[in-house]
């Protein structure tokens, strides 16, 4: 017992490390929520290209069901490695986007944040989608015969009303994403999982490791809870008959 | 309820023949896969006449009003609003002419049997949508407009009410108000109080009377045959697809001349 105390849940190694772990842990929730806010317009992004009408748009809905279809079914870590062992040396592209180093963050921060992009668009993409296939007919053509074309019908009606019922689904995409920026310690960019593994190699103990996954845990419990909050509030809108239809 | 002037808006690009009909349909057919549900329908409506649309369930009404607006684009015919081919003049009708499409749909009011307000917008939103962002008036004078036409169909207290707060008869008003704020020269209702508890008919209908006192120029898809015989200029049977008889509401609902309108007035009035 004392074994797996020391191992684990070695408080005084956790306090003398604290900083270097919370350090990491700071690095990962920027890397969650820049990559997390770029995920969310790509996916809008795509989601849109899928839905739009008539033939002449087919081209555009086929390589977009395509990218998402791709980039769904491939592991996040091998992009990871496709992009950072590869741009840097893709010498026809600027320097300043093969190498990045914007706003002060590394290279690999900006690698993880487009592999991440790429991928979790892929995801989010798809629950848009969702959500934008719940909102009734009825409103799209409500708004069409009001003179709107699809993009104003897009942008006023079918979007906000989408997106609205797709907050906690996103939210969800969203927690496996910061759990996912834990990869990104594969191409040496110092977050949690990365700082933890070096004191591990360090001590030989993994209380440093268990210390970020309890601040993990302070940060997607919440999260958790309030998807939940999110899904009751919306199924009780429902039961409670918001939408107030005599006969269907 | 106050008189309702409606503000009936001359756009540029309107017809030359303003003496004309307002609306003119030729030879309009639709089918969904091998299901034919309009087989030629010819109609003309005149400036400020009333044209309510009767027949039995499955008989194309809906569909007719929705080809005249566009939503189901139909396979052949022409489509002239205010004397403008809506289509264009090339391949003899049915093209896709987005200027056209646009042009009508502006022009053209349609209320649906199940309101399809927006519910993320309150009422006021609803109504000033379009006019904002179609017609491109300013906020102000989209919201202020909007007010006054909810005004008029006895919601002036309710501008800021979403629609799951409003009945079905209150919804159904606003979105009356939500079509006439574009302006229209045509509107087409679709079965509008088909969805309504009973005891909500009467104060849509009555929307409906004052416009129709006003001189608005509309079509009615309507099982109120009462109401079709009170505000009719012209009643039209409809079944399987095709103009049975028509004729003023004496004629059509008093006298039938075809068999099938006979039975089905008779099976509609004996309720």
């Amino acid at each position: 017992m004392n074994e797996i105390i020391n191992q684990y849940f070695d408080l005084s190694l956790m306090g003398e490390r604290f900083g270097e772990v919370f350090h990491g842990f700071l690095i990962t929730i920027e890397l969650s929520v820049v990559a997390g806010i770029l995920a969310l317009v790509w996916g809008l992004a795509l989601a849109l290209l899928r839905q739009l009408p008539g033939k002449g748009f087919l081209p555009i809905r086929f390589a977009t069901i395509a990218y998402i279809d791709v980039f769904r079914g491939i592991p996040l870590l091998l992009i990871i490695l496709l992009i950072s062992g590869s741009l840097p040396y893709l010498e026809f592209i600027p320097r300043s986007i093969r190498i990045p180093e914007w706003f002060g963050q590394p290279d690999p921060f900006w690698y993880g944040v487009m592999a991440i992009t790429i991928t979790y668009g892929a995801y989010m993409a798809e629950v848009y989608r969702a959500g934008i296939e719940a909102v009734p007919g009825g409103q799209m053509e409500a708004a069409r015969s009001l003179g709107m074309s699809h993009g104003q019908a897009m942008r006023n009606v079918i979007v906000p009303q989408a997106v609205r019922k797709v907050i906690a689904p996103l939210l969800n995409d969203f927690i496996a994403l910061m759990k996912d920026t834990t990869l990104v310690s594969v191409i040496a960019l110092n977050e949690v999982a990365l700082v933890g593994r070096d004191i591990q190699g360090e001590t030989f103990r993994s209380s440093a490791l268990t210390l970020g996954a309890i601040m993990f845990l302070l940060v997607t419990l919440p999260l958790a809870r309030l998807v939940d909050r999110l899904i009751n509030r919306e199924q009780r809108r429902f039961t409670r008959g918001a939408p107030r239809v005599e006969a269907l | 309820m106050q008189p309702m002037s409606t503000p009936t808006q001359e756009r540029a690009g309107d017809g030359p023949e303003l003496d004309g009909p307002v609306l003119k349909l030729e030879g309009i057919e639709k089918r969904f896969g091998g299901l034919e549900v309009l087989r030629g329908i010819d109609l003309d409506v005149k400036r400020g006449e009333v044209v309510c649309v009767i027949g039995p369930s499955g008989s194309g009404k809906s569909t007719l009003l929705r080809c005249i607006n566009l939503l189901e684009p139909p396979e052949k015919g022409k489509i002239f609003l205010a004397g403008r081919d809506i289509f264009g003049s090339r391949d003899g009708g049915v093209g896709k002419s987005n200027g056209g499409v646009d042009f009508l749909r502006q022009r053209v009011g349609l209320v649906f049997q199940q309101f399809n307000l927006f519910p993320h917008r309150r009422a006021l939103e609803n109504v000033a949508m379009a006019p904002e962002k179609v017609l491109g008036q300013p906020g102000e004078q989209a919201r202020s407009s909007a007010a006054e036409l909810l005004d008029r169909v006895g919601l002036g207290d309710k501008l800021d009410e979403y629609p799951e707060r409003l009945s079905g008869g209150q919804q159904q008003r606003v979105a009356i108000a939500r079509a006439l704020a574009m302006g229209p020269q045509l509107m087409l209702f679709d079965e509008v109080t088909s969805a309504l508890d009973p005891e909500l008919v009467k104060e849509v209908l009555d929307v409906i009377r004052e416009l129709v006192a006003d001189g608005m120029t509309m079509i009615v898809v309507t099982h109120e045959i009462g109401f079709a015989r009170d505000v009719g200029d012209r009643v039209v049977f409809l079944d399987k697809g095709a103009i049975v008889e028509q004729g003023t509401p004496a004629q059509v609902l008093d006298g039938p001349r075809e068999d099938r309108t006979k039975r089905f007035l008779g099976l509609v009035l004996e309720r």
